[in-house]
């Protein structure tokens, strides 16, 4: 009754084997609770495959983050006046900051925060392609802190009415926290937008280069991803792709074009009928190029993941405690 | 009398300024998790104390707290080379025996300061305690633990002391014109201040073998005159890439 | 490493030495729970995980990650190998058997009809 959760951190390898010897009893209890619209917490019984799935996803949301901070952190140093150094000092912490959240969300599935960290660094676990892309200029920092962080909010409101516990949870203050992203980045962008010719001209290019990997930035579109019929039974996968970036296109794309900023893609319209936003089909080569590591950045990204790892190895073990032994965390 | 009292904002300024500058170096590379968090929160509050700072001026008709930052030439500082030397080899030894160093000398700046008969800067300086206190427990914390932890850390603290000695000597270099601040009451002799840092930090040093002897003069002579406007030979780097978007279109907004 | 970032820049060559990196077990520390006071009177709440080395450390790291932007008066830290709790299984252990109201105040709300009911049979009688 009670106890606390000892995992051995690669038992999750061994899980996904099991998915046929599900409890049928269990599993109609488990999913009856989620169509109550009640949320799964780490000590309930779930099918091997909600938690690998559930995992995998997280996972990949925490490396995101910490990756995320690299193209942004580039600018730190050379950010143009006080308020934009701090805040952009202040956006990057959030990002590490919930990396650490959605790791210690994960953790609370069985999987170590080691384990992933040798994941992502070993190529084994993605993130998202995106932060593939280099932030050339400071111009640059704008357009991903408004559109790649309204993406973002987009993908994570829609999680947040998810079903796991922790992961909900960790969302609700991430949501609150990208909030204030947001409304820093849209300054920015119209401190250049209505800046000087060369501010606008530099936003403006910085867009065009931007614009393929944000159409990239929620996927494939449905017909050629793959069904994933349990992970919405489950609220796991909670919208598809293609609503989401519906969404995005439907609160961004005005807002591009009352700043007098064109968008490289002259088809881009929406169908007065339907309602949808019709555009040029992004060139889904390049996102699978980028993905399976041929993108302009991913060599450094990790290089400099491995590097900040190792770097910071003395350090930790250097306070590691003589006796600790790892113990799940809870919630 | 203006001139001196600019003078000394601009010390403590420039110091923060570039402090929190060099901090912010490691946001995203920091050891784990959760110190590259909480370093970075020390970088904001350095980087706004400056900012501070600066505002004490802006309210007597000087320039505005950007345009003290941003749009200086480099004999115009007056900030220590302690702050201005670089994250060297990104050694977390290095970048926490600095911080140690310079939030002992803060912690002793700002007490002094609160009893400032210049009123605008007693009161930023209590404001500012509360900060420092998070920065001067994080720094001991980590100090008095890493000393006393594995022969790498020791190894890799010892170098770092030997490396940063004369310039955190060096932050206790007096002021241009400092005996009219100090009869004004404005702020102790720079040498009182030497001397309470050093009662501060030699008993937590001692313990873990990281004290040793003040430096020699012919260490600290080339670090002298910082205050009067000599730059390290970092400085050049350091300042261009602090002003690489500003200073590409200087009349904009951004 | 080409890199854009003078950061980077500046931790080369040491930067691309490193090829393959294998965290071992408890490489970032155990965890503690963290449990923030936000007002005086009120209840200290959990609000999520961290790794740290000791419990001063915990605390100093907690500070920034969970009450940077929070308002708190008091920060907890707790081991999570400190914390007992219940089993899911055991969820129907909070779950009553048979009626309590008996020990609940909407127990008691046929006391007033009890005393009108007695009230009317009175009146006739005045």
């Amino acid at each position: 009754m009670y106890g606390n959760l000892v995992v051995r951190p690669d038992d999750i390898e061994n899980w996904g084997k099991k998915v046929h010897e599900e409890d049928p009893e269990k599993l109609a209890e488990f999913e009856a609770r989620i169509d109550r619209g009640e949320k799964i917490e780490p000590h309930d019984w779930m099918p091997f495959e909600y938690r690998r799935q559930l995992i995998r996803l997280i996972e990949q949301h925490a490396h995101s983050e910490i990756i995320g901070a690299l193209p942004e952190g580039t600018w730190i140093t050379r950010a143009p006046n006080f308020r934009r150094k701090l805040a952009l000092m202040a956006k990057v912490q959030d990002e590490v900051g919930h990396a650490q959240l959605l790791y210690s969300a994960a953790e609370t599935l069985g999987k170590s925060r080691e384990a992933m960290i040798n994941d992502l660094l070993s190529g084994k676990s993605k993130y998202s392609n995106i932060f593939n892309y280099p932030a050339k200029t400071w111009a640059d920092t704008a357009i991903i802190a408004w559109l790649v962080d309204a993406g973002a909010i987009i993908n994570q409101t829609t999680n947040s009415k998810g079903s796991y516990g922790p992961y909900v949870r960790a969302l609700e203050r991430i949501c609150w926290e990208e909030s204030f992203h947001l409304k820093y980045g849209y300054d920015s962008v119209v401190h250049l937008a209505t800046g000087t010719p060369r501010q606008r001209a530099t936003l403006q290019d910085a867009l065009n280069r931007w614009w393929r990997p944000l159409m990239h930035f929620f996927g494939p579109p449905d017909q050629q991803s793959i069904h994933t019929e349990k992970l919405v039974r489950w609220k796991v996968k909670l919208a598809t792709n293609d609503e989401m970036r519906q969404q995005f296109l439907d609160m961004y794309v005005p807002k591009i074009w009352e700043l007098g900023l064109t968008i490289p893609d002259p088809f881009l319209h929406k169908d007065p009928d339907t309602g949808k936003w019709i555009y040029t089909d992004p060139d889904w080569e390049e996102f699978w190029r980028v993905i399976n590591g041929n993108g302009p950045c991913n060599k450094e990204r990790l290089a400099v993941r491995r590097f900040a790892e190792e770097n910071g190895r003395w350090v930790r073990d250097a306070l590691r405690p003589k006796n600790a032994h790892y113990v799940t965390p809870l919630a | 009398m203006l001139e001196n009292l600019q003078t000394l904002i601009l010390a403590l300024a420039d110091d923060d300024l570039f402090m929190g500058h060099r901090h912010a170096e490691w946001i995203g590379l920091g050891p784990i998790l959760e110190e590259d968090i909480a370093f970075a929160s020390i970088a904001q509050d350095e980087t706004g104390h400056a900012q501070a700072y600066y505002q004490i001026l802006t309210d007597l008709g000087l320039p505005s707290p950007d345009e003290w930052a941003f749009r200086r030439q480099p004999q115009d500082f007056r900030c220590a080379h302690l702050v201005e030397l670089p994250n060297f080899d990104y050694d977390y030894a290095i970048a926490l025996l600095r911080h140690f160093l310079y939030d002992a000398a803060e912690k002793v700046r700002l007490q002094a300061l609160t009893q400032s008969t210049y009123e605008p800067l007693s009161l930023l300086a209590r404001r500012l305690q509360s900060e420092e206190k998070y920065h001067w427990l994080h720094a001991r914390t980590w100090i008095e633990r890493l000393g006393r932890s594995t022969e790498e850390a020791h190894q890799r603290l010892l170098a770092a002391r030997d490396l940063l000695w004369p310039y955190a000597w060096a932050l206790f270099e007096p002021l241009p014109n400092e005996p009219e601040m100090v009869s004004a009451g404005w702020v102790p002799p720079s040498q009182t201040l030497r001397e309470e840092w050093v009662t501060l930090i030699q008993p937590i040093l001692e313990p873990i073998g990281l004290w040793k002897e003040p430096p020699a003069p012919a260490e600290l002579t080339p670090l002298l005159g910082a205050r009067h406007g000599h730059r390290s030979p970092y400085f050049e780097q350091l300042y261009a890439e602090f002003t690489e978007v500003s200073a590409s279109e200087p009349e904009a907004d951004w | 490493m080409n890199s854009l970032d003078p950061r980077i820049q500046r931790a080369e060559p040491r930067l691309s030495r490193i090829t393959e990196v294998q965290l071992p077990p408890l490489d970032h520390w155990p965890t503690y729970e963290v449990f923030v006071q936000r007002t005086r009177g009120g209840h200290a709440q959990h609000v999520g995980s961290l790794h740290a080395p000791d419990p001063d450390l915990a605390l100093i790291l907690a500070k920034e990650q969970y009450a940077r932007r929070s308002q708190c008066v008091s920060l907890w830290v707790v081991p999570t190998e400190a914390i007992l709790w219940t089993s899911a299984e055991d969820e129907d252990l909070f779950h009553p058997a048979t009626d309590k109201s008996y020990r609940e105040p909407q127990g008691y709300l046929h006391t007033r009809e009890r005393l009108e009911k007695y009230r009317d049979r009175l009146k006739p009688l005045s």
